[in-house]
Parts: C-alpha cells; structure tokens; sequence
C-alpha cells in the first residue's frame, strides 16, 4: 500500500491515540504512569482541531484560546468527532516540552524545548561551541520524541490487547463526563 | 525557525538502507557533487542543493561541518525565480495591447497571444530575484532516523527526491502505523494489522 493510502486507512491510530492520551492524562489529574519511567507529565493546552466524516464531507472543529477548558473540543468528542491535531506538554524530570501533534502523519508542530543552562541561539563564536549547541538542541528534541514514543507505545500495547475493551468504557465514560460537568 | 533556534516543527523519518563503509569519505564526496549552485548571476529559473545549517552561503562547507557527533546535519536550500499571475497577466495585457496597435489588427490569433505570454514569461523570470528557502535536517546515523524540519508537503517531496539522489537512500515518513511496527514487538505488530477504528461514543 502507498504511503497516502496508508495515513489515510491508518489515521485512526493517532486520533485514537490523541482521544486516549488526553483521556489518561485527565484520569490522574496531569499525569501518565509509564511501565518503565514512571509519571511524567501530560497536559492538553489551548489547542486543539477535531474533524468528523472524510474527504469533501468531513467537518473540522478548531479550538483555541488561553487558559480553555476545550468546552468545546469535549462537546465535539461526544458528536463523534475525532482528534486531529492537538497542542500537548509533556515533562520528564526537569524538562517540559510543548508540542502540537497531528494525528494523521504524528508530525510535531511548533515544539518548544525546555530551558537550559546553556541554551543559546545556536551562533557560537567557534566551530565547537556551535557543534555543542547543536547536539544540545538536537538531544533535546529526540527526548521529547522520546517521551511521545513512549506515551504512543503504552497506547499500541494497550489497544492491541484485552484491555482495550475495558479502556474504552472508561474513555467514554470520561467523554460523556467532561462534557456533563462543562455543560453544568 | 529549525534546527538551531526558537520553536521548531518537523517530521520524522527513517532511513533505509546500506551506508557504505567509508561513510564519512562517501558522505563528502555525494554532499560535494549535490551542493546547492547559485543562480544569482544567471539565468537559470531554479536551484536545488545542500548548503551549511549554520550559513546558508555556505554550499563548500568551508566554516561550518555537516559532521556534529553521531549526526549528519545540512540544509536544503532551493532558489527559484517566480513571477506572480497576475504580473505576468499585466505585461502580456501590454504587450498584446502594443503589437495590436502596431499592426493596426482588433484581434491576436489564438498562437501569437500564446507565443506573447511565454516571450513575456521569460523575460520576467530574467529580470525577477531568486527567492531562497531553507530547511534543516538533522540524521541521527546510530538510530538511522531523519528529522527534517518543515511540516511541507512540496518540501518533503523535493527532500526525498534530493536524498535518494545524493546518498542512495529512501526516507520512510514516520506515521503513526510505521512507528507502531518500530516501536513492538513481533507479536503486537502482527495484532495491529486486524485492528480495526473504534467508536469513541
């Protein structure tokens, strides 16, 4: 199968994905326990696009804003919509990241990397401190791909077992829920 | 914003096949011959090569490597004279004008107007600047996975054309399906081609 055919049959896995993420990171109040690193933090922020149907059909819901509670991302899940690009910080440790993640090709979008001691804006007056400034930014960027490969990697092991149809109770439960409590 | 500074956006790729095993003389040898060629001073409508991530004037690599540890890192630049729509609407509007009144006619045949349009076309592209873009790409050689750093579609197309090129390799976008099948083991790979979307209400 060609790779357009692919992301096309295969988008569901990252929009089930994004639904599942931000369902887990609400159930322990900003945080996900991963097998081998503990809890790190996952918190949905500002943004967020939904999309129901495909093709010409297809509807896309676009929410933003500071400080949101998505109260409308959270009603467009209960319609059947799906997560198609949301803006996520993940943290590990002493180091945060923001990331938007699109669901259908798992591109990162407008990633913020955490603060360091030697950050800089990657014109060191010499050959060395440039390449030190480089694999800096460049280690930094693979752990937040770490961070999210892990976080995808728990999802796959848990939709492709038996405890996938008991996730999913609870992950309509939480839609059904969020969306109540807002509505109030 | 990429590689070196600010909010970065990117996507992912892994790299597949055989390097050889003089890499690094390989790599300096193909980054050579796929270097990016300026077009400032001729008339070539279009450009495509590699230059240095730190300086994108830098196409021999003379300041700056594209060596940093276990990592190949370079810049795709393209130079491209455009002429907008409606500029050359404009011209080929004058010039049709121009030779209707010197050949005292009310109207052009449909192959004259054409030829207008293309002599106007070429000379607009001679008189227009290349207009450069940038983009970074960061190869990790131990991972031999690929971040290159541009959401684009065209960018992405004209990056796996110009890699194939120099290095003989093929980039695989990492979508969610592929990355699923890097990232489990054997038995949860073959469950996940049954899988199938859930209803989430």
């Amino acid at each position: 199968m060609d790779l357009v055919d692919l992301i096309e049959e295969k988008r569901f896995l990252g929009q089930e994905f994004l639904a599942w993420l931000w369902f887990k990171s609400e159930e322990r109040g900003g945080s996900i326990e991963l097998p081998e690193r503990g809890d790190i933090l996952v918190a949905f922020e500002k943004h967020m696009l939904l999309e129901y149907g495909e093709g010409p059909e297809s509807e896309k819901l676009i929410c933003r804003g500071l400080q949101t509670e998505l109260r409308e991302a959270r009603t467009g899940l209960t319609l059947g919509k799906k997560p198609e690009q949301a803006r996520v910080k993940v943290g590990s440790g002493d180091y945060e990241f923001s990331i938007t993640l699109t669901a259908a090709t798992m591109e990162f979008r407008s990633v913020r990397l955490p603060k360091t001691a030697g950050a800089g804006d990657g014109d060191g007056d010499d050959p060395e401190s440039f390449e030190g400034q480089v694999l800096e930014r460049i280690s930094l960027f693979e752990e937040g791909i770490e961070l999210v490969n892990e976080l995808f990697r728990l999802f796959i092991s848990i939709r492709t077992s038996g405890d996938w149809s008991d996730e999913l109770v609870k992950l309509r439960a939480w839609i059904y829920t969020s969306a109540d409590q807002l509505a109030r | 914003m990429g590689l070196l500074s600010g909010t970065a956006s990117f996507t992912r790729f892994m790299v597949e096949g055989e390097v050889p095993e003089d890499f690094w003389d390989f790599v300096a040898r193909r980054v050579a011959e796929h270097s990016f060629q300026d077009i400032d001073d001729t008339i070539d409508e279009y450009s495509i090569g590699w230059v240095s991530v730190a300086d994108m004037f830098d196409s021999d690599f003379a300041f700056s490597s594209y060596a940093a540890g276990d990592y190949v890192i370079l810049s795709m630049r393209i130079d491209e004279r455009k002429v907008s729509s409606a500029v050359l609407k404009k011209f080929t509007a004058k010039e049709e004008a121009r030779i209707r009144q010197e050949q005292e006619v009310q109207r052009l045949s449909r192959n004259v107007r054409l030829e207008i349009k293309e002599r106007i076309r070429a000379e607009l592209v001679r008189k227009s600047p290349p207009i450069p873009a940038v983009y970074d790409l960061c190869w990790n050689l131990s991972s031999n996975t690929l971040l290159f750093f541009s959401n684009s579609r065209k960018a992405i197309a004209l990056l796996e054309d110009l890699f194939k090129e120099t290095f003989e390799l093929s980039l695989i976008m990492q979508i969610p399906w592929n990355t699923a099948l890097q990232l489990t083991d054997q038995a949860t790979a073959e469950k996940l081609g049954d899988l199938q979307p859930a209803l989430l209400i």
